[in-house]
């Protein structure tokens, strides 16, 4: 069946962003007006190929173009591909299939087939007509037609999901968020624009705050039914309709927003400019022509920044913007992208998620990730250990910069860190469990649960894993980085002083054995627990790992170590287990996993069984014990994943969001491929199914990076060994291939995994070799 | 002129039916006539009428066919009835309330002879089922509750099925799936009603919920049909209930999708209409509100407001005389 994406690629009648053409200098007469056609297409920002038999030199000589961009004139020319420009003709790349590279280039550049519009000799048509209709559509909004692996589309007629779509087709930048509201929407949307790290309001209550909007044009019905695509490539926002419009919140340019609308007169608004107060200021300007209106807008808290960053973005102009905002995203996912060859479905669900974490993460100065990241009002934009364990790791392997920035937002606030344990009479940092701006503990104090019992909420208090995930986010970084300064200095600083905490924290009785009493671990089903393991091991791991950072002195260090033997982690050799803490065998063996106890998992089992029942129970919220194995594989003992996943899945409701991803990356290291491809589905389709019923209030970022985690350690079994990435391939025999971009050591690096258990590298700086039971990727 | 009908009986039940349709009437603008279609004795209908100086309208004749006629007026926009005569009566609903509930075109209040008087409604129950068609059901209600000061509690009861997956932080969880749940399937109640949440059976939990929010009124969406098996929510809340109950008709088929305000408007029309079709030719003629409408079936006469205030009745007496009559006293 032709869709109708298929029938919109094929057509030539509309915008595209490159033109191939051939040539021939015996074309000699329309040789000017084709020069003058390709200069203007090049100055609003069109690439153009000549492709021709004849040598580049005489095509050079027949056209004598030189367009001074932002758009390029290549050259096809014999066995080679040249740009011309004003400083002349360069040689890019000898060929023997120079269109082919070109095409190649111009994709990885954020070009892709469809949006290349390509003529033979053989067309009927003068090429000077061709190009003089491409110059005249370059006023059309653009449409891009990504492939379904690379969209999420959203149809506006069922308005109950409205709210839904919006999160989905949320536009980001790293530093400011718009939700996808319709441009020409009704006012019962919930239209957003929220910026990174500015809140409002103070402690529980503090929040994101709500800035003006710029991606809604009018409030007035709009009668005819509209979808909305949202391109995951280059991050274009698209609403087809009686308002045509494309968005994008420029990854080139954080914080600067562009929209172009097509529609009828009485909806656009006229040309004239804004500056609208808040929080952050909106700077706007609109330039109408006719049915055509552009808006450009920046924000930033200082209304004088935005206005000098709006007047840089007007002089740029709308195809400047496209161009580079397309490229900066090409430039993304080249190190980021992740190819699952035999499933599409969940091809399109990993972008998805991927395309959200990057949109929703600066590189530069600090980045406060919230749990919902910039996509809706929910959690508040509060950061949770979502951001720090489930989020980060991606773009350490990845985008290395945006991690690095995520950690200088808690190594800001190690002071405030440093007080809460001061407080507690503790030495070292004490991180909170919900941070906003000042990174003090911002957890509400209670809670009306939907069983109507109001519940006081004891996270804040207790969750003090938290300290160690932080620590872990940090090692995290280093592992992947290699970031010397790094670990030498604010890293190293946050390593030790969470390990200063856990050091002061930890009990020891009188047989020496160290404990951490009164605390929740993961599984919020429990508290307050004592010795739970997953706070027990990830303190002994905290402190072994601080044990390495440079400049610790000596005594501190050889305490850090002795205490870490001393802590005891609930292992019982005999089985194999892990007791998730003192006492969790003897609750009652509720397995919610057999038939008839549950409806169905997951499921919120607090409110199935009530609140005391589950807290008697050994029915767990998510991964706990098995969270270890996931996180800090060397901390547990060799063999106890399989006992422990056979033990402890059974018993999980899997009712928090967080669990699918790890228990499927866990699964798919066992080999259990069916149970591994159920709950990698769960996660997968958290959003994009709503399958929480929240998603109208923001996307579940960590459920994605969760995601990503499931495809690199589980399925790839990927683990950092020092400056080795070891590689364990456990692909389903369904998959025909897994492909993950990465950078590893400053490395880019594409990994290619069979079923088979074959891997390959595409690096020009690292190489991979096989070593035992597994593979090595090194660095050269 | 929008009207509110109340059914007045000859029994002690009459007083609690006629205390809530003049506070219905006065919480929807509308003007409150009492109707009673005699059977035998008449003085307790006229005592109340009287001493509430209302407008009273007797006819004769089958009492059911007579009360499902009143309501056919077009200005009627309620019914008033009693859920049922006697105190001590297990049934939730007495004969002619089931077959006047289970008739009627119009939104219809029942009321349990034990239901506290109340001369306004403060706070009304709303369950929600979790779908815009049972939403439907008291929209006019929320939409009139800030300009009459009424508070509006909406309940969704949480089933072992419709449990939901993910709890993750209910500090947030729980406010942004309420307010999710509201938009979808009460959008306009987004910003009117408080929702709260149980986990069990909504048959054990309305009336519970009304009772912990001391709500003066129910109001229920309902398909009217009370055959066994069917309309379990709105029996047990007859049934546990000690405030009205409002028992509003729903849409026979589920809408696939959130209508638009016409579409909605388009759906309400052709239930009305598929209603009255199925209903056919038996339903009587809608009975004239107005002293000379020429198809009066039979009155003892409008008795005009003067003339009963002379029987020097009041709503207390009205009521010892009928619950002496009726053993209830």
């Amino acid at each position: 069946m032709v869709t109708r994406q298929d029938a919109e690629r094929a057509t030539r009648h509309r915008r595209h962003e490159c033109v191939v053409f051939d040539w021939s200098t015996e074309r000699a007469a329309e040789a000017a007006e084709v020069r003058g056609l390709i200069t203007m297409l090049c100055d609003h920002g069109m690439d153009v190929a000549v492709a021709s038999d004849a040598a580049a030199d005489s095509v050079d000589a027949a056209l004598q173009a030189r367009p001074a961009g932002p758009g390029n004139l290549f050259l096809c020319a014999g066995s080679a591909v040249y740009r011309a420009d004003p400083a002349g003709l360069r040689l890019l790349r000898q060929t023997e299939h120079p269109v082919p590279w070109l095409l190649g280039e111009l994709s990885a550049h954020g070009l892709p087939a469809e949006a290349v519009l390509t003529i033979d000799r053989a067309d009927p048509e003068p090429v000077a007509a061709i190009l003089a209709e491409q110059l005249r559509r370059r006023a059309d909004v653009p449409v891009p037609l990504p492939a379904p692996e690379w969209r999420v589309e959203a149809d506006a007629r069922d308005r109950r999901l409205t709210r839904v779509h919006e999160s989905l087709l949320t536009i980001a930048d790293g530093r400011l968020g718009t939700r996808g509201s319709p441009v020409a929407g009704d006012g019962t949307t919930a239209a957003e624009v929220v910026m990174a790290g500015v809140y409002e309001g103070d402690g529980e209550a503090s929040q994101l705050a709500p800035l003006p909007l710029w991606g809604t044009l009018s409030h007035a019905e709009p009668k005819v039914l509209v979808w909305q695509t949202l391109d995951l490539r280059s991050g274009l926002l698209v609403d087809h309709g009686p308002v045509a419009a494309v968005r994008f919140s420029s990854l080139a340019r954080p914080a600067t927003v562009v929209l172009r609308a097509s529609g009828s007169p009485d909806v656009l608004p006229g040309s004239g400019r804004q500056l609208l107060p808040g929080p952050a200021t909106a700077a706007l300007a609109d330039r109408r022509d006719g049915p055509v209106l552009d808006r450009i807008g920046s924000y930033h808290t200082d209304p004088a920044i935005a206005a000098a960053a709006l007047a840089d973005a007007e002089e740029a102009g709308f195809d400047r913007l496209l161009r580079e905002h397309r490229q900066a995203w090409a430039r993304r996912w080249r190190h980021a992208d992740v190819v699952i060859d035999g499933d599409r479905h969940l091809q399109q669900a990993v972008r998805f998620a991927l395309f959200h974490i990057m949109a929703s993460v600066g590189d530069d100065d600090e980045a406060a990730v919230g749990a919902r990241g910039l996509s809706g009002p929910a959690y508040l934009g509060h950061v949770f250990w979502d951001s720090d364990v489930f989020v980060l790791p991606f773009l350490a392997a990845t985008h290395p910069s945006a991690a690095r920035a995520m950690l200088e937002y808690r190594i800001r606030r190690l002071p405030a860190a440093r007080a809460a344990a001061r407080s507690l009479g503790l030495d070292g940092a004490r991180f909170p469990w919900e941070s906003a701006v000042a990174g003090v503990d911002v957890t509400p104090g209670s809670v009306k649960l939907p069983t109507g019992d109001e519940a006081v909420i004891r996270t804040g208090d207790l969750e003090e894993h938290i300290v160690a995930d932080v620590a872990w986010a940090a090692a995290c970084y280093l592992d992947w980085t290699g970031d010397v300064a790094f670990a030498a200095g604010p890293g190293g600083e946050l390593l030790a002083d969470t390990a200063r905490y856990w050091a002061s924290r930890v009990r020891l009785d009188e047989q020496g054995r160290g404990h951490i009493e009164h605390v929740m671990g993961p599984d919020e089903y429990h508290q307050p627990v004592d010795d739970n393991a997953y706070t027990n091991v990830m303190a002994r791991w905290n402190l072994r790992r601080a044990a390495e950072v440079p400049g610790v002195a000596q005594p501190e260090r050889d305490h850090w170590l002795a205490l870490a033997d001393t802590i005891v982690d609930g292992y019982h050799p005999q089985t194999g287990r892990y007791e998730q803490f003192a006492g969790f065998f003897d609750l009652e063996p509720l397995i919610i996993a057999e038939p008839g106890v549950a409806p169905r998992r997951p499921i919120a089992a607090e409110l199935l069984f009530g609140v005391a029942r589950t807290a008697r129970s050994q029915v767990v919220k998510q991964a706990d014990v098995l969270m270890l194995h996931h996180l800090v594989p060397d901390e547990t003992v060799p063999g106890s994943l399989e006992p422990n996943l056979d033990y402890y899945e059974p018993r999980t409701a899997h009712g928090s969001s967080l669990s699918p991803a790890v228990h499927a990356s866990i699964l798919a290291r066992a080999g259990r491929f069916d149970d591994a491809l159920h709950w990698l589905t769960v996660a997968a389709r958290m959003d994009l199914d709503d399958l929480s019923g929240s998603t109208a209030g923001g996307l579940h970022l960590a459920t994605m990076g969760g995601l990503w985690q499931a495809l690199a350690f589980g399925f790839a079994g990927l683990q950092v060994r020092g400056d080795r990435l070891v590689v364990r391939p456990s692909l389903p025999p369904d998959w025909r291939a897994l492909e993950l971009n990465l950078r590893f050591r400053g490395a880019p690096v594409r990994l290619h995994l069979s079923p088979a258990g074959q891997v390959r590298v595409d690096s020009d700086s690292a190489r991979v070799q096989p070593v035992g039971d597994h593979w090595e990727v090194v660095t050269r | 002129m929008r009207t509110v009908l109340a059914a007045l009986d000859d029994t002690p039940a009459a007083v609690p039916v006629l205390a809530s349709a003049r506070t219905l009437a006065t919480t929807l603008g509308a003007r409150l006539v009492a109707m009673h279609v005699q059977t035998d004795g008449v003085d307790t209908p006229l005592d109340l009428a009287a001493a509430a100086d209302v407008p009273l309208r007797i006819v004769r004749g089958d009492v059911v066919e007579q009360l499902i006629a009143g309501d056919h007026n077009p200005d009627v926009v309620a019914t008033v009835i009693g859920a049922r005569a006697l105190r001590r009566d297990p049934r939730p609903l007495g004969t002619t309330a089931v077959a006047v509930a289970t008739r009627t075109s119009k939104p219809m209040l029942v009321v349990p002879p034990e239901a506290r008087l109340h001369p306004r409604f403060n706070r009304v129950l709303v369950p929600l089922e979790g779908s815009v068609v049972s939403s439907a059901a008291p929209q006019v209600l929320i939409e009139l509750a800030p300009d009459v000061a009424l508070d509006i509690v909406a309940l969704h009861v949480l089933g072992r099925d419709t449990i939901p997956a993910f709890t993750d932080q209910p500090q947030h969880e729980q406010a942004a799936w309420t307010r999710e749940f509201l938009a979808r399937y009460c959008p306009w109640g987004l910003d009117l009603v408080h929702l709260e949440t149980r986990v069990g059976h909504i048959d054990e939990l309305v009336a519970e919920v009304a009772s912990e929010y001391d709500c003066d009124m129910v109001v229920l969406g309902w398909l009217q049909d009370l055959t066994p098996g069917r309309a379990s929510v709105v029996r047990a809340t007859l049934a546990r209930s000690t405030v009205p109950i409002f028992l509003i008709r729903l849409p026979a088929e589920p809408l696939a999708a959130e209508p638009d305000a016409a579409e909605r408007d388009g759906a309400e029309r052709d239930g009305a209409e598929r209603g009255a079709a199925e209903r056919g030719a038996a339903e009587p003629d809608a009975f004239p509100l107005d002293a000379a409408a020429p198809d009066v079936i039979a009155s003892e006469g409008y008795v005009a407001a003067d003339e009963r205030s002379t029987r020097g009745a009041t709503t207390e007496d009205a009521y010892r005389r009928a619950a002496r009559e009726t053993g209830e006293e």
